[in-house]
């Protein structure tokens, strides 16, 4: 026979007050041992009143209180292991590049798909030059028609500094889209990797008729292999997104959807860095002629060799002896 | 908990007591956003008067500016746009200071606290939330699932949940000893009748005079087991009834 209410309240109370107390002491983080003994003891002490609660006063303001109470106690003892300091490091020295080769089937599909953009763009305005006008930014048309690279002009005008941060944020905004977009059942995600692809295909294409393409590649070498590998490597966490959507497999579709996200959003964080790293080089050694244009080319595929070199190959080592001490 | 129209996140602990946590609605998530939106807002505004109070040539500084500092400056903004949401949520139990505002609070679907990837998950795809403008998507998200969660959350596996400031002292709280009539005891009452009388009494100094005299006396009449005179006696005014009820609430113990 279960007792009144307020009997109920009033002889746990106590119980319940020193647990809260020791949660609130526990987010400070200056708990004894013996007071994180306690916290355990009287957790389940109050699960218990909890459960008494559920069967014999449902739906009463103690019975929440409790289950709130609970839930912080539960939160607080079923911690996930926390990322710390050591962590960072663990992720880009192992796991980023591990998740990366782990999925790389995303990456070559949507660097496919971008490059597959490309070349529609290019072969659009180089058959039907008046393609460009569809496919091309007014104001960059505009310059090449007058036969200049629109990067010098950014130049002139605004200090170098200011166009490489403009960039760095810019290239930023593109990525998380990209990976996000992905949320669209993928479309997303594979929309702005063809549009993206077509544009610069079509540049590429109207500077090439205009005879400027060295100046383009001139301007892009530097940067080109990294910035546009981050965009394919974004693209494929877009992909994961959409395809744990489209096909979660034996896991419920939300299921499916919060799994595949936390693997798909290691490649856009590892990314992230290297971003800003190259949004640097853009700002700086790219516009201009302060650095010969082979100086440019080949920094630009030195860093995209290095930064590919980095993704196939750190971890690997690590990723090869581990099954065997798993296995041992 | 009751209520089956305000949704709630059901966690299997290991000790077998079933947790239900109540779903913080749209409501309150907006609410939380902008607040958070705000002090964004303020400590922009507030950073640039301060910086514009000690320097007077703000352009020239920012000109004079080695070309990395200016870099490292404006990403360092862009940047702060997007890490204040994970590291709040990160660093502060899944609370920024909006969501601390508002008593709410990310957790992953278990119940637990959510993690740096979740968080991360979640604050990227505030890009997509926002499309096409003002949050739309995340908004139609939030209305048509179940939990209330925007495209993040589902993406992240998390969900926001509200914490209830309860008040048990309620329960506890000892009457003055009042020479108004002694109550029999003359049936245990049910806890929903204790709960209702409880609500009553906190809810009464509130009340519109005759209707809290209307109400007071309606509880009397359904505890019942009193004799006319005494019903009277009790009935006098609001408050001896008031007493009443407390004092029957309180003998149950």
């Amino acid at each position: 026979m279960a007792v009144a209410l307020p009997a109920f309240v009033a002889s746990h109370r106590a119980n319940w007050d020193s647990l809260e107390a020791l949660l609130t002491r526990q987010r400070e983080g200056t708990l004894s041992l013996a007071e994180l003994r306690a916290l355990d003891t009287l957790y389940r002490r109050a699960a218990s009143d909890l459960a008494h609660a559920q069967t014999f006063y449902p739906g009463t303001d103690a019975h929440r209180f409790l289950n709130q109470l609970c839930a912080r106690a539960y939160a607080a003892i079923y911690q996930p292991p926390r990322e710390r300091w050591a962590s960072v490091k663990a992720f880009f020295r192992r796991e980023f590049p591990q998740t990366l080769r782990r999925e790389l089937r995303y990456v070559g599909a949507s660097a496919a798909l971008f490059i597959l953009g490309l070349l529609l763009g290019a072969l659009v305005v180089l058959w039907e030059p008046r393609g460009a006008e569809l496919l091309v930014p007014a104001g960059v048309r505009q310059y090449v028609s007058q036969g200049r690279m629109w990067t010098d002009d950014i130049l002139s005008v605004a200090p170098p500094n200011s166009v490489s941060s403009g960039i760095a944020t810019n290239n930023l905004t593109v990525t998380i889209l990209t990976f996000a977009m992905g949320l669209f059942y993928g479309l997303g995600t594979v929309f702005i990797l063809v549009n993206n692809g077509v544009q610069i295909g079509a540049i590429a294409a109207l500077c090439a008729r205009e005879g400027m393409l060295g100046g383009l590649l001139d301007f892009i070498s530097a940067h080109g292999p990294v910035e546009l590998s981050v965009i394919v490597i974004a693209g494929g966490a877009g992909l994961m997104v959409g395809q744990s959507l489209i096909d979660p497999g034996e896991l419920p579709r939300g299921q499916a959807l919060a799994l595949r996200g936390r693997e798909a959003v290691k490649l856009v964080l590892g990314c992230a860095p290297f971003l800003a790293l190259i949004g640097v080089v853009e700002g700086y050694v790219s516009p201009g002629d302060l650095f010969p244009t082979w100086a440019k080319a080949a920094l630009g595929l030195a860093l995209g060799g290095l930064f590919w070199g980095y993704l196939l190959r750190a971890g690997s080592a690590v990723a090869e002896t581990a099954p065997e001490v798993s296995a041992s | 908990m009751s209520t089956a129209s305000s949704p709630h996140l059901a966690v299997a602990t290991p000790e077998r007591v079933a947790l239900s946590l109540p779903v913080a609605g749209i409501g309150y998530r907006c609410l939380a956003w902008l607040v958070d939106a705000g002090l964004l807002f303020f400590f922009w505004v507030v950073a640039y008067f301060v910086f514009t109070l000690l320097v007077s040539d703000v352009l020239g500084v920012f000109q004079g500016l080695s070309g990395l500092g200016q870099t490292l400056l404006v990403v360092g903004i862009f940047a702060t746009q997007w890490l204040y949401w994970t590291l709040g949520e990160v660093f502060f139990h899944g609370q920024t200071p909006g969501k601390r505002a508002l008593r709410i609070r990310v957790v992953r679907l278990d119940g637990s606290p959510v993690g740096l990837y979740e968080s991360a998950v979640r604050n990227l795809c505030r890009a997509v939330d926002f499309l096409p403008g003002v949050y739309a998507a995340g908004c139609i998200s939030m209305l048509l699932t179940s939990r209330h969660q925007r495209l993040g959350d589902l993406l992240a596996g998390t969900v926001l949940v509200r914490e209830e400031r309860i008040d048990l002292d309620k329960y506890t709280a000892r009457t003055p000893e009042s020479g108004v009539l002694g109550p029999k005891a003359t049936r245990a009452l049910t806890p929903d009748e204790v709960e209702l009388v409880l609500a009553f009494l906190s809810r009464a100094p509130g009340l519109e005079a005759d209707i809290r005299r209307k109400m007071g006396t309606r509880l009397v009449d359904k505890l019942g087991g009193l004799t006319d005179e005494e019903r009277t006696h009790v009935l006098a005014s609001a408050e001896s009834a008031e007493a009443f009820l407390r004092a029957h609430v309180q003998v149950e113990r």
